[in-house]
Parts: C-alpha cells; structure tokens; sequence
C-alpha cells in the first residue's frame, strides 16, 4: 500500500473514532461532565466585539448545543479555528478586524492582521509589471506580489528564441535574466516582513528563484536569506496532469524540486518553496472533487518524496502551501475547508508531522474558466459569490479575478474593481470583519463537506490501485480524468443543461461581446527586452560557458543543483540555463 | 470518399490544450482524421508536419497571445516549405479581436472563430472548406516532403504506383517493424531512438510511418506525432496512418507506403509502428517487401507465463525488447520470455530497456542493434558549440 492508502485508512479510522466518542461521552457520565466543562470553558474563553450598529458580537460563533454527543461531534469533526482538523480554519483569527477583545495583537503573528488581498499581475517587460504591482499594492500596508509570467518564461525558451518574439510579454511579464529580475521588483522592500512575493511558474521554478535570490543579495547583501518572504509554485505533478508546463522528465524535475525545497527550508525559513496547487487542474476542466483529490494527493506524493530524500517532515511540512480554485458549483461550500481536514489527517497519522505541518494554508483564486466573454460585466457578479466562497472556506489569501480577463491581461481598471471586491467583503460588509464562524456549520455545509469527502477518498483509492499518483500518472490517469470531465462540462454548457447567462441564457442583448482595448505588448517593448537580453549575452560570454559546465557538474554528481543554480545565473540567462540543462537530463515528452 | 485529414496544435509557449481536446473529438466524431501535434509547438515543426502528412488544413489553438505573429508564422514556412496550398484556420477564445482577426484575414489566415462559437459550426466550417481533395499537380521536386506525402495519399487513397526503384536487397534503406500491445511504450522508444539518430548520423534521413485505430467511415485521433519531441527535425519524415477499419497492426496499404518510400532510397531506414496489437497479431506478413528486422516491444505486465505462449510474434520476431523495465516484474519477465523462446532455435535478441529514461544504456544497445558501429552511449555529455536563445 503507498501512503496514500494509508490516509485514506486513516480518514476512516479517524470518523470511526469520532463516532465511538460521541458514543462514550453519551455513555459514560464522566466522560460526558468533562466534555461539558470543557465546552464552557471554551464559551467562556471567547472575545466579544461590537458592530458599528451598536450590537454584541461574540468574536467565534459557536452551535447553540448543550448535549455532550453533539458538543464532541462538533469538536472532533470540524474543531475550533485553529485547532484540529482545522475544518473550521487553520488560524484562529483570520478575517476579523481586530484579536477581539481578550486575542492577540495584530503583530504577533504575520499571518494576523494581514489583508488576504494577492492580486496576481503580469504584463510586458519587468518595469511595467513593476508599475503594476505598485499601483496594487499602493493601499496595501502589507505589499503582496504576486507575478504571473509570459508563456516563453513559463516553459524557459529565452526570448530570442525563434518563433517566441510575438509572446514576449504578453499574458504575463518576461523575464530572462537575473538584470530582468531586479527590475521587476525594484522600490520594494523585499527584506521587510510586510513585503511577501509570490512567483506563478513551475517548470523552470529553481531557475527563477535562483534569479530572485541573486537579485536580492545584490540590492540587500548576502544576509537577505532569511529575511525573503514569499512562495514560488513549483508544482512539478500538476505540470504534467494539466497544465503542460514542464520543462524537463519528471525524475529530474522532482530532483531539481527537492533540491529547491532542501535549499530553502534551510536557509530561507520565511519562504513557501512549493504551492501545491489545484487551480490549474479546475481551470483544465476538472470537477471540484477530482481538483480536491488530485491536488492532495499530489501534496501527499511531495511529502513522499520528500521523506525518502531525507528530509524531515517537520521542517518542510510547515513550508508547504496550497492553492486552489473557487468556482460556482455547490461543492465550494465546503472544498477547502475538508481538503484541510484530510491533509491534518494524513500529515498526523500517515506521516507522523507536528501541528504547524498538520495545517494546510491556502491561497485561493477565483475561477477563470466561470468567467466567459459574452455580456462580460457579469463576471464580476461571478467573481464576488466565489469571493464569499472562498472566504466561507477561510482561505488565507486570495486572488480575485478581473472581470475582462476572459479577453485580455487585465486593465488597470477591472484590477481595482477585483481588489475593491475583496475589500468590501471582508472591511464593508460585516460577513467576516467581526466574527469567526458567521457562515460557517449550515446543515447544508455539512452536507456538502460529507459528500466531498467521500468522493476525495474515492479518487484516492482509484489512484492508489495504480500504485499510487505516480502509478497513475505514468498511466495519464489524472489527464484523462480531467479532459473527461472538461468535455462533459462543455456539452453541458452547449446542450443548456448548465446555464450561463448571457452566453446561453438571457442573450438578448445585442451587444453582448466585448469591445474593448487590449493590453498588448507593442513591437518596440519586445524589441527592447531582446536587446537587453543580447547586451545580457554580450557581456557575459566569456564566463557563461564556464558557469554552465559547474551547473552540469553539479548535476551530473547529485549534489544540490539549487545552491549552484544561484552562482549560474549571475552569468547565464534562463534560456541558456534550461537548454544546457535539457541535454543533460532529457526534456519532458508531453503528454496528449 | 476519401476522409479529410487536417492537423491541429497550440503555438510554441502555451499549454493551453483543453480546448483543442474537445474540437478534435468533436471533428474525430464527425469523420475527419486530425493529426495532433500537441501543445507547445513551433511554426517551423507544425509545418513541417503538415507538409509530411499531406493534410489539406491546419487549426492552431493559441490562448495566450502573440497570435498575429505566431500565424504570420505560419504563413511564411508554408511558403518556404512549398506548403501555401494547405489552409490555416484558428481561435483563441475571446483574446483574438476582431482587429486582429481582419489583420490575419489580410496576411491570409483562412478563418478566426471567435468566443461563442459551437462546435457544430467548426465541422461544419471543416466539412464544408476542406472536402475537396489537394490538386497536387506536377512536381518539380520528386523527393520533396511534399511529393513523398501527396503519393502516399494517393496510394492511401487507392492507387498502386509502378516503383520504378531498386528492388534488389542491396539498396541501402533498411526497413525495421516495431510492434506490441498498447501501452508498452513503443512511441517513445522510437523517438529515443531518432535521437540517437539524429545526434549520431549526421547526414541521414529517417522515415517512420506510425499507425493509430480507426474505425471505417469514422475519423481518427492521429495523436503520436505530439509526444515524439526529438522526432520534430527536418531529417526526420513522419507519416501517421489510420487503420480504417484494418485490423491485424497496421492498415491496408502499410505495405505499399513502405515499399514507395524504401524504392525512392531518401532514407537510411524506414521504421513501421503499428497500433497497439494483441496476442494473434504478425502485423510484419509482407508479400512484397521484407523487414530487415521486426522488433516486439512488450511491457513487464503480460498476465504471466500462460499468456506468453499464445503471443504469436514472439516467435516471429527478431529482436525482443521488455520496455519500462523500471517496473516491477521487469526481470521476471524477461526470464520468463527468455525461457519462451529458447525452444525456437534461431538468433532472437532479447533486451531490457527503459525508454523514458534519458539515456538509458538499454536503448543505447538497442540503437546499436539497428545501426551498428555508433558509439556505445550517446550520452556522455559533450558541449554543443551554438545554442539557440
């Protein structure tokens, strides 16, 4: 059996165990008068807050239940936020405006007192995603950027590569070199706490972070290290089940991963050096369950690895996040919010990890694929349900989309109406700002959560037939799930069984197609971002052929690609990086 | 009626393949062979590929922007590469406006879908452009990618060309068979030998013609092509067949192609790759052409000795080669096959390979049974001096 087995036995185990709790404490009377004191204590630790109205708010919002049985259910199966299985949250305090009268202080914790507010911006050359980030994050006292990078990048094909030139900045900011990197972040201060930095790439993951390393060594000395906050994705298995990112076999690919992750959690204890990520898999067209499922197994796989490297869970488990999507159907009520549980569960009993590592922090973006061109401006009327979604899910940070993505790399103006959307949810509305809990333990939630969780173990077991995800990914199980349950969703759309208004419903208005300008790199800023890369070239020929040979070293002896990445690409620009390090290892062969 | 073949991709630089998934099995459904290149192509291998496969169209898919360069793209290597009467038609969601589209239109993209747009309209829009077959008309380059493919059409289409080529067992193009069940990696094992290939032989050309299933009177997902990465190289000719309804490995006209294109002695060797077969198939039967080498590719995970007495290639073929032998079983398996062709009495070689692995000795071997005399690893990393970038 592989580890995934393991915690499906172990979800099982765990809801047989809260059954018979619940049993023992109706049984047993002394069992049954500690629960009960227990409960009260817990009622009467909670803070108290006021609403601007004028009425008394308790800073948790606890069931109304008195019976033993019920209380242990409540707390076994869902557990206070903060506490295990974190159903409920990881952190105690997430959205509320204040620690409530008797919590902590904003301060003492960075994950308290944060805006969740991550918009994710890419565009052009590094200065004007620079422009862009400053612009985001201007009302922001916590500055967190979060880059998306264009397609050349994303598969580390330099940009003088032919047949690239057109793509160079568009859908995302082009980076190449080391000099690229330092622009694309320059006036932030990445060395202080309140400046996190989130990198969407994965393929040439270590390659970046390399880049972003040296960058920051430059502007803040060699000391920088601990200081970086932020995450990179890296997430080398979903590459292959649905984004098609990949640069390099998966062997290697994980190696240089674990290389990655070995490195940071080491020598940078602020950075998240892996996002494991759903989002890509529900973007494919994946259901939210197989997201669900895929995503954790694929974190379970990591873990694994990691492990059999040597690794010890306690020090990267905390260093892991998640990310996932939200969209519109009815299991989002509750995805995140079990994901979170099966993971405490599998990281405690499967894999022996402390708390911190029990906790799955999460990022969450709004769905892309509910977002559709036709009558466009109803997007953001999709946006802001998945928005409370995601919230009701107590994600810790969040993407919201713009409503003009469907067309074009978001204008300055729908940016601002996604950002404004999280801020009148969480600092205007009183949904989240004064209570933990407000949406949270509907009948319907539960409902939900218990059928999501049986369908995420029943992936599992499917997947643990085939050995287990890499089992399953050799045999292009996950892919073919996904394209399966893309094409159902499309026929659906297409047969009107699901609506989408004013693509197939309400399409009475003539005007429903956009018209409108499109962010579009222009031929003068490619040529321009080429050129730098030439000089780049220029200047560095004579010591980049000496740095590739050290990198091939390196590799070719199984010591840590990562640490010596760092030294490469002072010198070498990431086309040259990955095409030095495609002879060596292979390249990834695609998947159809 | 001949069926229409038209080829699909996604641009260098972008993976996003869900659409195109869909599109072509809508199109597969409606009668149209499509042959996929996959995701992340360039204009240079797209064409190339279409030029090879004689396809009268190519769809291309782009989602993350550069479009209009990327079909200028296009348009140009189909004029380098005596490609201009194959079409080009595309989407891309709602990223491609209308603006674009009308500066496509002039450079001579046929057709942009836009956002919105059913699958119904695009077969339809297939159906309609492209059922007329390609009036080739004279050649002025016999042994052009362009004539080779046009002729293979025509024999896929019926026609029986007289070979006006050496026939006697001298000529130097070596004609070697890869067969075995599905999923035991022949696709990849192929392209890794193309690699050793194309690194090693420098001035030879090589020729493959892959087989994929289809149903008579139904379309085919022609989908080898996009996982074969070291293939996409001038000096390599592809060419995908369906069956048709053919069973047995390979199609009707298998022998003819590879009769037409071992006759015009272009390539060092032709290699024959048929869909995946099953324990009675000899997919190799040839009346008027002989391999030089058939090969059986089997995975570890047969179902046990029993089911290997009834695999009737094992005796057929020359060279037996256990692929994925990473996998448990590998060397069971090869034990229990060495003990199954023992009694046979004539020189079968027996190999382990493990073609997913970059530079596996055992494919090295196993390249070194095809071509013998090249170095005994290809892989021992040698500087290359000029990169692209």
């Amino acid at each position: 059996m592989t580890s995934l087995g393991q915690v499906v036995q172990s979800v099982r185990k765990y809801r047989n165990f809260v059954r018979s709790e619940v049993k023992r404490v109706r049984n047993e009377p002394k069992a049954a008068e500690k629960i009960l004191n227990r409960w009260r204590e817990i009622r009467s630790e909670v803070g108290t807050t006021e609403t601007p109205t004028g009425i008394k708010l308790p800073t948790l919002a606890l069931p109304e239940i008195d019976e033993p049985g019920e209380i242990t259910r409540f707390l076994l199966e869902e557990g206070l936020p903060g506490e295990f299985p974190y159903l409920s949250a990881a952190y105690p305090k997430q959205y509320l405006a204040s620690g409530g009268s008797n919590g902590s202080s904003a301060n003492s914790n960075e994950k308290q007192g944060e805006e969740p507010t991550r918009l994710f911006a890419g565009l052009g050359l590094p200065e004007d995603t620079n422009a862009r980030l400053h612009y985001l994050s201007r009302n922001q006292q916590s500055k967190r950027l979060s880059t998306a990078f264009d397609g050349p990048t994303l598969y580390g094909v330099g940009a003088g590569a032919r047949g690239v030139f057109g793509k160079i900045g568009e859908g995302g900011v082009a980076v190449d070199t080391i000099d690229d990197v330092e622009r694309l972040y320059d006036g932030f201060a990445l060395d202080q706490p309140r400046v996190s930095v989130s990198m969407t790439i994965s393929g040439p993951a270590p390659i970046l972070l390399a880049m972003y390393i040296a960058a920051a060594k430059r502007r803040f000395g060699p000391g920088v290290l601990p200081k970086l906050r932020g995450t990179i994705q890296a997430d080398v298995l979903k590459e292959v089940q649905a984004q098609n990112e990949l640069i390099f076999p998966i062997e290697p690919s994980m190696r240089f991963l674990a290389d990655m992750v070995d490195f940071c959690v080491r020598a940078m204890p602020r950075w998240y050096p892996i996002s494991i990520s759903g989002y890509h898999i529900a973007e494919a067209g994946a259901t939210p369950v197989q997201q669900a499922a895929y995503t954790l197994s694929n974190g379970f796989a990591y873990v694994d690895y990691f492990q059999q490297r040597g690794m010890s869970v306690d020090v990267f488990g905390p260093r892991l996040s998640f990310f996932l999507d939200c969209g519109l159907d009815v299991e989002y009520v509750a995805l995140a919010r079990v994901c979170r549980k099966i993971w405490a569960l599998g990281m405690r009993d499967v894999f022996g990890a402390n708390e911190r590592a029990q906790k799955l922090k999460l990022h969450t973006q709004t769905s892309g694929r509910s977002l559709v061109a036709a009558d466009w401006k109803n997007n953001l009327t999709r946006t802001a349900i998945e928005l409370v979604l995601a919230c009701m899910n107590a994600t810790n940070s969040c993407h919201s989309n713009a409503a003009d993505e469907p067309f074009t790399t978001p204008s300055e103006e729908y940016a601002r109406y996604a950002a404004h959307a999280q801020a009148i949810l969480l600092e205007e509305s009183g949904l989240f700002r004064h209570m933990m809990n407000t949406l949270a333990g509907s009948p319907g939630m539960r409902v939900v959560a218990n059928a999501v969780e049986e369908g995420i173990l029943d992936e599992f077991e499917v997947i643990e037939e085939q050995g287990g995800v890499l089992g399953a990914v050799e045999r292009r199980y996950q892919r073919s799930q996904i394209q399966a349950a893309a094409h159902l969703l499309e026929s659906q759309i297409s047969s009107g069984e699901r609506s989408i208004i004013g693509l197939n419903r309400y399409t009475d208005d003539e005007n429903r197609w956009p018209n409108l300008e499109m962010i579009r790199t222009d031929r003068e800023k490619k040529q321009l971002h080429l050129d730098r890369l030439h000089e780049f070239h220029r200047q560095h020929a004579d010591q980049s052929e000496r740095s590739l040979d050290s990198l091939t070293k390196v590799v070719e002896s199984d010591g840590n690609v990562f640490a010596e990445l760092i030294n490469t690409v002072e010198h070498c620009s990431l086309g040259q990086i990955t095409n030095r390090l495609t002879e060596v290892v292979g390249k990834f062969r695609p998947m159809v | 009626m001949e069926p229409i073949r038209i080829l699909t991709a996604v641009p260098i630089c972008d993976g996003h393949d869900s659409a195109i998934n869909t599109i072509n099995l809508e199109l597969i459904r409606h009668g149209i062979e499509v042959v996929y290149l996959g995701y992340h192509r360039s204009a240079e291998d797209i064409v190339r590929a279409a030029v090879q496969e004689d396809v009268r169209a190519i769809g291309i898919s782009s989602y993350n922007g550069g479009h209009v360069e990327f079909f200028g793209e296009i348009l140009a290597e189909l004029r380098a590469r005596n490609g201009q009467h194959i079409r080009l038609f595309g989407g891309g969601g709602a990223t491609i406006t209308k603006a674009d589209a009308e500066q496509m239109y002039e450079s001579g993209v046929d057709q942009i879908f836009f956002a919105g747009t059913s699958l119904g309209e695009m077969v339809d829009y297939v159906q309609r452009q492209f059922g007329a077959p390609i009036a080739h008309g004279e050649f002025e380059d016999p042994r052009s990618d362009r004539a080779l493919a046009a002729m293979l059409t025509r024999i896929e289409n019926g026609a029986n060309p007289n070979s006006a080529g050496n026939r006697s067992d001298a000529r130097k193009t070596k004609l070697f068979g890869f067969t075995g069940p599905g999923g035991a990696g022949k696709t990849t094992l192929i392209d890794e030998l193309v690699l050793r290939f194309v690194r090693h032989l420098p001035d030879q050309r090589i020729a493959i013609l892959s087989h994929d299933p289809s149903v008579m009177g139904l379309g085919a997902l022609l989908g080898d092509r996009a996982t074969m990465i070291y293939s996409q190289n001038d000096r390599v000719f592809i060419r995908s067949m369906a069956t048709r309804g053919q069973t047995g490995g390979v199609s009707l006209v298998t022998q003819q192609s590879l009769r037409f294109l071992a006759d015009t002695e272009i390539f060092d060797a032709i290699l024959v790759e048929t869909v995946g077969t099953g324990q009675e198939a000899l997919p190799f039967e040839f009346s008027e052409v002989r391999l030089d080498a058939s090969f059986l590719v089997m995975p570890p995970d047969y179902g046990g000795r029993l089911q290997l007495q009834k695999i009737a290639m094992l005796d057929a073929a020359d060279v037996i080669v256990v692929n994925k032998s990473d996998l448990r079983g590998a060397r069971t398996a090869v034990a229990e096959i060495q003990a199954r062709i023992g009694p046979n009495r004539r020189a079968q070689r027996l190999l382990r390979t493990q073609a997913n692995r970059h530079g596996d000795p055992g494919v090295d071997q196993l390249f070194q049974v095809l071509f013998p005399g090249q170095p005994k690893s290809a892989f021992e990393y040698t500087p290359v001096a000029h990169h692209s970038f």
